[in-house]
């Protein structure tokens, strides 16, 4: 298992918990459990360290550790489940009411356009990995670069009040898009207080990190990542792409090894994100469909995301943006027409809508009745 | 039925019964239905109370939808021949989403307030509304297979300090359990474990229960196939197996693997409903697809 360094380590302002007592059950003392003193003893004479280890085994191994009865060991088991639990099972109208705050609370993330908020039904979830996959030239750092900016607005302007964690694998981070893109926001975002945008120092909130292989990008998201959450600097994390190391660095033999890499990598920003309820988008490369292959669906192209059904299962809402032939105009700009797909998400319906890449951003083009 | 006896006895817990009272049992236990008419109908009535369901396909094809939806149809109301259960969710992904959920129990509602006919009918809807809905959907967020093991094992004192739940949801099981576990026996031995638990949790509560399972490629003869993740001896886990997947722009629901149902497939589509049957003006005598020609799993 990946140990994590951050694991409970770090206090931090934005980290709420629902009971306000927090017991991190990685490492227990026995003798914080209400537990008989003949349980205890036993558990003392194993190697168990933890409530975590002792539920990681099966009863029948703990028996044969610990030597106890049955009975007893159904009582330590029901014990240290009471201790890992967060919380006691809600009701879906108690989280409605917003009663457990770390809880699904249906907190989106905007992508600073009505029209493709209007497709995602408010925007990013802010748990689980959303993907962006698409051909080179689509626009998908475009997008990404837009919302590490519309993250930075207040939640009552569709952001959450923190930085971005742009994390580039591939060519070297487009500052001067970026930039551009800074000194357009008052057009992009023309419903947003002037005063509210000037007072928010953009380029100071995305922090770009390079990696250029597996072990650097390890390296960033345990070490770097972790630090910049738990400071509630930042709650969105882009990795741009999730293809590029995971495609080059395997021999195409390699293709379990490379599925036990990528299941690493996510994990660990399953992880991330779960802990810091923090927005995950992963931009991903296109390759083409093999002939007679509808296992993941039909395709409105001819195109489907890399890295196949062990990358897939570990996503939870997978958006494409694809190019078409024609183009759109705006005043004095005309940009090529692309088109936002979702794929799938547990809550949206497959659906589009078009899009053009404008100098002030990403925009859809808005459905006409 | 000699199983569910060993298993019974098993565990100290239950007096032996003859295999008559244990045929009259689950006549009585009843089923939760799927809203698709022909899922229904080829499952006998509906997802079975009492037994283990499995619900497995390829990301974006609908289980977490159908586990959605069955958790509002185990509401249904008893004059409408539903069962008024509760229903305790155990989300291991992330994919339980309030806005989905919303959209599903409004349209049931709306769906029995237009067929409510005698006057017993019509005072069950006054109670039977979105927030009387939510109300009894239990929702349990694991983390990790630890978490959710964990509350495996305080399941049964939940279960006895809440009667009403009929339905138990794990969406899904593979996720945790292909995350963290490098020690492939170790994974085996613990959802062994985890499957003895839902069948004695199913049969003692009579509770239906329905997990998930991811895909996962497997290669046989140079060639790769999709098949259930987790393993062949997870294969035995459940009574049922329901395959969701792809065949072109349709999706099927294909029952691989039932006691008393034969291999057949239906087509279904989600609406912004919910889980619903495609509606086939044609070629309505035929809906079932036998599964001569599919190959085995």
């Amino acid at each position: 298992m990946t140990s994590l360094v951050w694991a409970g380590g770090f206090p931090c302002s934005k980290h709420k918990r629902c009971n306000g007592t927090e017991r991190d059950a990685r490492v227990m003392v026995w003798d914080q459990l209400p537990l008989p003193s003949r349980i205890r003893s036993a558990l003392q004479r194993t190697h168990l360290k933890s409530v975590r280890e002792v539920l990681s085994l099966p009863a029948v191994d703990v028996q044969r550790l610990t030597g106890l009865a049955q009975p007893e060991v159904h009582q330590l088991l029901t014990v240290a489940a009471a201790v890992c639990r967060r919380h006691a099972p809600l009701t879906v109208l108690q989280l409605q009411r917003g009663e457990c705050r770390r809880c699904e609370s249906g907190l989106r993330l905007s992508v600073s356009c009505p029209v493709l908020d209007g497709l995602l039904r408010g925007g990013l979830p802010v748990g689980g990995i959303t993907e962006l996959s698409g051909p080179s030239g689509a626009g998908k750092t475009q997008l990404a670069l837009q919302i590490s900016l519309s993250v930075q607005y207040p939640v009552e302007h569709g952001g959450l009040g923190a930085g971005a964690l742009y994390i580039c694998t591939e060519d070297s981070f487009p500052i001067r898009r970026l930039q551009q893109m800074i000194s357009e926001q008052a057009i992009l975002r023309s419903e947003v207080p002037p005063s509210v945008i000037s007072g928010l120092h953009f380029s100071d909130h995305v922090y770009i990190e390079h990696a250029a292989d597996l072990d650097s990008l390890q390296v960033c998201l345990s070490r770097r990542a972790p630090v910049l959450l738990a400071a509630g600097l930042v709650r969105l994390i882009v990795v741009d792409s999730v293809a590029a190391l995971f495609r080059s660095e395997f021999q195409t033999e390699d293709w379990l090894e490379r599925n036990k890499q990528l299941l690493t990598f996510s994990t660990m920003l399953h992880q991330l994100s779960q802990e810091f309820t923090t927005p995950v988008l992963c931009i991903n490369q296109v390759m083409d469909v093999l002939k007679d292959d509808d296992s993941l669906g039909p395709l409105s192209s001819s195109v489907t995301p890399a890295l196949g059904l062990a990358w897939a299962n570990q996503v939870m809402m997978r958006l494409m943006m694809l190019r078409h032939q024609t183009t759109v105009s705006r005043g004095d700009q005309s940009s090529t027409l692309r088109r936002l797909e979702v794929v799938f998400a547990p809550h949206l319906a497959r659906s589009k809508r078009d899009v053009g890449v404008w100098r002030e951003g990403v925009r859809g083009v808005p459905v006409l009745e | 039925m000699t199983v569910e006896l060993e298993t019974a006895n098993n565990h100290g817990g239950g007096e032996a019964v003859t295999a008559l009272e244990l045929l009259q049992r689950e006549k009585e236990c009843g089923s939760i239905t799927t809203f698709s008419s022909q899922l229904d109908r080829a499952l006998k009535g509906g997802l079975p109370v009492g037994k283990v369901t499995e619900i497995c396909g390829a990301p974006g094809v609908g289980k977490t939808q159908l586990c959605l939806q069955l958790s509002v149809d185990v509401q249904v109301p008893l004059s409408f021949g539903g069962l008024e259960g509760q229903v305790i969710f155990m989300d291991t992904e992330g994919s339980f989403v309030l806005q989905r959920v919303g959209d599903v129990a409004a349209a049931v509602v709306r769906h029995f307030s237009l067929v409510a006919e005698d006057g017993e009918q019509k005072d069950a809807m006054q109670t039977f509304d979105m927030e009387s809905i939510l109300s009894n959907i239990f929702l349990v967020r694991c983390h990790d297979y630890v978490e959710l093991l964990a509350e495996l094992h305080l399941l049964p004192d939940f279960l006895r300090d809440q009667p009403r739940v009929r339905l138990l949801v794990i969406d899904s099981v593979a996720f945790p359990f292909r995350q963290q576990l490098d020690d492939l026996s170790l994974r085996t031995r613990l959802l062994q474990g985890l499957a003895q638990q839902l069948v004695s949790i199913a049969t003692r509560h009579n509770i239906a229960v329905v997990i998930t399972n991811q895909m996962t490629t497997r290669l046989q003869d140079s060639q790769s196939h999709l098949v259930p993740a987790l393993g062949e001896i997870w294969g035995h886990a459940s009574t049922t197996r329901i395959l969701l997947q792809w065949e072109g722009s349709r999706q099927v629901a294909a029952i691989v693997k039932s006691p008393c149902c034969m291999d057949t497939a239906v087509q279904y589509h989600i609406t912004s409903e919910g889980f619903r049957d495609v509606n086939q003006p044609e070629n309505s005598d035929q809906p079932e697809i036998p599964l001569t020609e599919r190959r085995s799993l």
